[in-house]
């Protein structure tokens, strides 16, 4: 028998600490610092070489800001959807949650296809490498890290999709879908500075 | 038990005390802190040194008022408020949590000691990227490559390559263009100026001048590699005439003509000829793929071309005679672990292959055959 | 005492205490306090062995004792175990076993990630160290500078080792740090606000703070030149278009906060010691935290000082240099607080007492020396020679070794219940001293006559043949010292006298429990009326006494063990040895698979598999937990708690 549930709220009874904040709310806090820091790293790494060491590659002729625009689009109306699933979960309405979760984890989908067709496509059309020439390296270690940090949100949002069909689902859970939320939109927003730092630069 | 414990700390305190002597006067001259020693940063021959030394003494006054005056009150308290014998253990000495006054007051006064250092600083950091140059003066010029682990000097107004003696006219100002041909490295001649790192893909520049003519000793000073330890140089500050014959010397050739492979020496000074003429064909054998001895031509090797006018060899560690001249031929490895003059120079793509350049690993050289060599290095003067 | 079984979650976790199988699933954070404590000890005697070695081959000119390329090895290996693997441990020990106890919680706020940072931290130091047994222990210094770790300057994996290695310590560094943040910010005692929080605690939350924000840059720049060495990318590989200044600054960002995140804890445990044995309270409290805070902010802004020679132009060159000048001033504040600490007390000189007051000297020197190249100028010619070894051994030997063997001494009766001998600690404590004074000073003098650092021999006429004698002399006196530290600590855990609660009439609320503290360290809930609670308890007015609540009807509650945190970091450890010997000869690892080249489907995959299935039985073993029952006589003066408040 679960201890939290002999308890009134155990919602409430987890916000007992000294700031009000849960505990697992708090940590997610700290490692999106410490996140913004990795990517406040990759980001300068590759500003500085843009703007300091810049290589004989045009930008403009490698991207297509058509796709990347719209798959930016969907990323930013999964951060949406995400909202609507933490709303739904705090009102306890399962089946709107599980809806918005599930469209969250497919706008996410949309955007990693997104990225792997543009991979592939500047690998296969555009010749631009890991090793081709600096900016090679600088963006696609910076977005690939950016795509890794998506998967990783698609797969955590996917698995509370699938636990919320179990038996052991519980509203207490509401909390770890709130801070699976706090990270999804944390890594959307770094898109938008990505997006504005790597892409729309380039057409200034 | 307790003598015990006094006797091995009184050999500790002994011990020291033998200690302090000898390493304030380290040289086994007289001069304390080893001053005059070869890399001594305490005794300037030229104005950048000199500068950067008295700021040194800047710092060391302000820290040393500091010791006094903190290290003092420090002493002073652990002395006077000691629990004596016969005080009472429970006793409760009066709680006080602190004094904004007085903790405010040194943190103001620390700042103002800072300023104290601050401003000669502002003009050392000037002084180092300004030289006191006349506008329109002419002023020499060296591009200096740091290589793993040597170092080549080239003087772009004559058109000429050394390597690991740099040489130049006292009393002035001389420009250094610092670039790094593998690794970082970092030019360093203690009693002249303080370091500037040489950096692949980036061109540092710094100064130098020597008060006097003089004979300086100087040392990479960032790692670069298994023989960072003896990548030296030698620095000469010449008198006027004695530079502009040293640059005349340096642009006269010393073999017949190098570019067609006629690499015998122009003047044998006197030495064995046959000796000479099989040193330098075991020389375009073995080691002209990395070596020039054209001074205008620059190999992947130390330039060679008036090698026999220099005093020292392997980049400043061994002194330049004869005999340790065939040594360090027959057994590179020996003198500079890590060498590429023993295992040939790497492929850059491939480091773990064939080298790019082979080395004299698979020479098997005979002691006579270095003799050889090295009677025909000497002739190049 | 009494237990009560309220397993819940998926499936049952492991229980059992002791043994093998209870060390192995531990999430109680004494024990694994305890645990980083051996193991930092053990690699402090590592790094040790290594700087001796390092003495021996100086210790004469063109000595031959051991090659240039060991050399090499040595001082990398030293500089890597001592910063990773010993003295970053070590805070962490203390941070773990201490902090919880100071702010009155049951555990930290994850414990199973706490098991995790444990368990990759050996990990981390175990791949490290493996290097010796392969022949290829990184030779490229600590800092690893570009482009002396490319493969084509360095083809062998001693470079791959030390890279794997720093990133499986930063995964331990990052999640301990969200642990103590979290337990810190949110698990607090009643009544224990911020400003009544023990310095210690203060500096744990700033350390904490401090190796979240630093250790990005440096897993960055690792998994650049990792991309570099092994996928072609051109990061810092200057034929490529790479620059090699871009390693420095992302090394310097993290390396300069480092330098802080191994002084700001040793800062803390010398202003919970000196309070103690003066029987006074910390001098200005709120200085000494703010300074703190201060210390570490700053700590962001000065990195460009360890790069004075790079060529960096005026204005970066004065702006760093003046910002550097600054930061001397909290620290000054720092020394300053503690000498007004002294002022009035009645100092008692134990061992731990006399490691403190060496503290103060030894890192006030290290502060000067540190003063003096913080001038462009004079940095110049102290740069990269003995003058900054000296330095930096003066504040990290004689600031946070000296302070965490002062800890040591410190809570050794609240760790294990037992005594140290005192007349022995301080014997061993002068040895030390004496050591440490003869093996470094010497270096300031060797410095200033030019002996540049990382060579592993010198000319015999260059004048430094005494210096390093004498050096080398001092270092064995030193390494013989701390050698009878760690025995004297294995020799009072089984022999030491019985301690009691509070033998030091110490002041900080982690003496008001048991030593050694049970396993919910407190029966009660403290209520916190005053900064330094355990003295006001027995000195202070009625009104600053600590209030008692007891924990109900349900008991304590305790969280379950776990075997997960442990797969998970086998599960890194795996795929970093995969990543390391990628491309090398199967025979070189894994002699039995065959004759091909090890791919990153050998081990790599099959270790991030092995994470991922570690990760989530985690999460689905669900929270688990028990609860306790203190004595009865433990909650003497205790009052019931209100309805519905708390476990």
């Amino acid at each position: 028998m679960s201890d939290a549930a002999a308890h009134a709220d155990p919602l409430e009874e987890l916000k007992k600490t000294n700031t009000g904040v849960e505990h697992k709310k708090m940590a997610m806090w700290a490692f999106l610092a410490s996140d913004c820091m990795f990517f406040g790293t990759l980001i300068s790494t590759h500003l500085i070489y843009r703007k300091i060491y810049p290589t004989v590659v045009d930008p403009t002729d490698i991207f297509s800001i058509e796709l990347t625009g719209f798959s930016s689009f969907i990323l930013l109306m999964s951060s949406f959807l995400m909202a609507l699933t933490v709303s739904s979960a705090h009102k306890k309405n399962i089946k709107s949650m599980r809806w918005f979760l599930f469209g969250t984890i497919v706008f996410g989908l949309i955007f990693l296809g997104g990225q792997v067709y543009e991979f592939s496509h500047f690998v296969h059309h555009k010749e631009l490498t890991l090793s081709s020439s600096v900016f090679g390296s600088t963006f696609y270690v910076l977005t690939g890290t950016h795509g890794v940090h998506v998967a990783l949100g698609v797969l955590w949002l996917a698995s509370w999709l699938i636990f919320s069909f179990t038996k052991k689902f519980n509203w207490v859970h509401s909390l770890d879908i709130e801070t699976a939320g706090l990270y999804w939109h944390f890594v959307d927003i770094v898109w938008i500075v990505i997006f504005t730092a790597v892409y729309l630069v380039e057409y200034l | 038990m307790k003598w015990i414990a006094y006797i091995w700390i009184g050999i500790l305190l002994a011990l020291t005390a033998i200690s302090v002597p000898q390493c304030l006067n380290s040289g086994g001259e007289t001069a304390l802190f080893n001053a005059t020693g070869q890399q001594s940063t305490l005794d300037p021959q030229g104005p950048l040194a000199l500068n950067q030394v008295n700021i040194f003494y800047v710092t060391l006054w302000v820290t040393l008022f500091l010791f006094v005056t903190v290290g003092g009150a420090l002493a002073f308290a652990i002395w006077k408020f000691r629990m004596r014998k016969g005080d009472d253990p429970n006793y409760v000495p009066p709680q006080s949590h602190g004094h904004p006054l007085v903790e405010m007051g040194l943190v103001v006064g620390s700042a103002a000691l800072l300023v104290v250092i601050a401003i000669p600083t502002f003009g050392g950091i000037l002084l180092k990227e300004r030289p006191p140059v006349m506008e329109g003066e002419e002023v020499l010029e060296v591009n200096v490559t740091g290589y793993q682990w040597w170092w080549g000097f080239e003087y772009p107004e004559y058109g000429f390559h050394t390597a690991n003696e740099l040489v130049f006219p006292a009393g002035k100002v001389v420009k250094l263009n610092l670039k790094a041909n593998d690794v970082i490295h970092s030019f360093w001649l203690p009693k002249l100026a303080g370091k500037t790192d040489l950096m692949p893909g980036q061109e540092n520049k710094m100064w130098i001048q020597a008060d006097e003519p003089g004979y300086f000793w100087g040392q990479c000073a960032e790692y670069c590699g298994d023989s960072h330890a003896y990548m030296l140089f030698r620095a000469k500050a010449l008198s006027e005439d004695e530079f502009t014959a040293w640059l005349e010397q340096q642009q006269t050739a010393t073999v017949t003509d190098a570019s067609l492979g006629d690499y015998t020496p122009v003047n044998s000074g006197g030495a064995d000829e046959e000796l000479v003429l099989t040193g330098a064909e075991l020389f375009i054998e073995n080691c002209a793929r990395c070596h020039s001895v054209d001074s205008k031509v620059q190999t992947m090797g130390p330039n060679l071309a008036h090698f026999g006018s220099r005093t020292s060899i392997a980049a400043g560690w061994l002194e330049n005679e004869s005999e340790n001249l065939v040594h360090w031929i027959l057994h590179p490895d020996k003198v500079k672990p890590g060498n590429f003059m023993w295992e040939g120079f790497p492929d850059p793509i491939d480091p773990l292959g064939p080298p790019q350049m082979e080395g004299l690993m698979d020479a098997n050289l005979t002691e006579a055959q270095a003799e050889a060599i090295a009677a025909y290095l000497y002739t190049l003067k | 005492m009494s237990t009560e079984q309220v397993t819940y979650g998926t499936w049952k976790r492991p229980l059992k205490k002791t043994g093998l199988v209870g060390f192995l699933t531990t999430v109680d954070h004494k024990k694994i306090g305890i645990a980083y404590a051996i193991g930092a000890l053990f690699f402090l005697l590592v790094g040790g062995v290594e700087a001796l070695i390092i003495r021996l081959q100086l210790m004469t000119p063109e000595n031959n004792l051991i090659s240039a390329q060991t050399y090499n090895q040595m001082f990398t290996m030293h500089g890597t175990t001592m910063v990773f693997l010993a003295v970053m441990p070590l805070s962490a020990a203390f941070f773990n076993f201490i902090m919880p106890l100071q702010v009155g919680a049951r555990d930290v706020a994850f414990p199973r990630l706490n098991a995790l940072g444990l368990w990759c931290f050996l990990a981390g130091g175990i791949i490290v160290n493996l290097s010796w047994f392969f022949q290829a222990a990184p030779d490229i210094g600590w800092f690893g500078y570009a482009p002396l770790t490319a493969r084509q300057f360095d083809p062998d994996i001693g470079t791959d080792f030390w890279i794997i290695g720093l990133q499986i310590l930063g995964i331990a560094s990052l999640a301990g740090s969200f642990n103590f943040i979290t337990t810190i910010l949110n698990m607090r005692a009643p009544g224990l606000s911020m400003m009544r929080l023990p310095v210690f605690t203060w500096m744990t939350l700033v350390t904490s703070f401090l190796i979240i924000l630093a250790f990005p840059p440096i897993t960055i720049a690792l998994a650049e030149l990792m991309f570099d060495r092994h996928f072609g990318t051109h990061f810092f590989d200057v034929p490529g278009g790479g620059k090699p200044i871009l390693w420095q600054h992302l090394f310097w960002i993290f390396g300069h906060p480092e330098v802080y995140i191994l002084i700001l804890p040793a800062m803390g445990i010398i202003s919970e010691v000196l309070p103690v044995f003066s029987r006074k309270p910390l001098f200005g409290y709120p200085l000494v935290v703010f300074s703190g805070a201060v210390i570490g902010f700053l700590g962001f802004a000065v990195w460009s000082h360890h790069m004075f020679t790079t060529g960096l132009g005026i204005v970066a060159t004065s702006a760093f240099a003046f910002l550097t000048m600054l930061i001397s001033i909290p620290t000054g504040v720092k020394i300053f607080n503690w000498i007004g600490t002294l002022w009035g007390g009645q100092i008692r000189f134990t061992t731990p007492m006399l490691f403190a007051l060496g503290f103060i000297w030894m890192f006030m020197l290290g502060g000067f020396t540190g003063i003096m190249h913080s001038s462009p100028p004079v940095d110049a010619q102290q740069q990269d020679s003995y003058f900054v070894i000296a330095h930096f051994h003066y504040v990290l030997i004689g600031g946070s070794i000296f302070a965490l063997l002062c800890g040591i001494y410190f809570w050794f009766p609240k760790v294990t219940g037992k005594l140290m001998n005192d007349n022995v600690g301080k014997v061993f404590f002068y040895t030390i001293f004496i050591g440490f004074n003869l093996a470094f000073f010497p270096m300031h003098i060797l410095g200033m006559s030019g002996m540049p650092r990382r060579t592993h021999t010198y000319k015999a006429e260059m004048g430094w043949n005494d210096a390093n004698f004498w050096s080398t002399i001092g270092a064995l006196i030193l390494g013989l010292g701390i050698a009878a530290v760690v025995l004297q600590v294995i020799y009072s855990c089984f022999k030491g006298k019985p301690s009691g609660e509070n033998p030091w009439d110490a002041r900080t609320l982690e003496w008001e429990t048991s030593s050694p503290p049970k396993e919910y360290n407190f029966g009660f809930t403290p209520v916190i009326n005053a900064r330094d609670q355990v003295w006001e308890n027995k000195y202070g007015p009625d009104e600053k006494k600590m209030g008692k609540i007891a924990p109900g009807a349900h008991g304590i509650h305790m969280p379950d063990q776990s075997w997960w945190p442990l797969v998970v970091s086998i599960g890194l450890f795996i795929a970093g040895m995969g990543v390391i010997f990628h491309g090398q000869p199967m025979e070189r690892l894994l002699p039995f698979l065959g004759q091909s080249d090890i791919s990153l489907f050998h081990m790599l995959v099959p270790g991030l598999v092995v994470t991922l299935f570690g990760i989530y039985m985690w999460a689905l073993e669900g929270p688990g937990g028990y609860h306790l029952h203190p004595d009865p006589e433990e909650l003497v003066g205790a009052v019931e708690p209100e309805e519905g408040s708390g476990h």
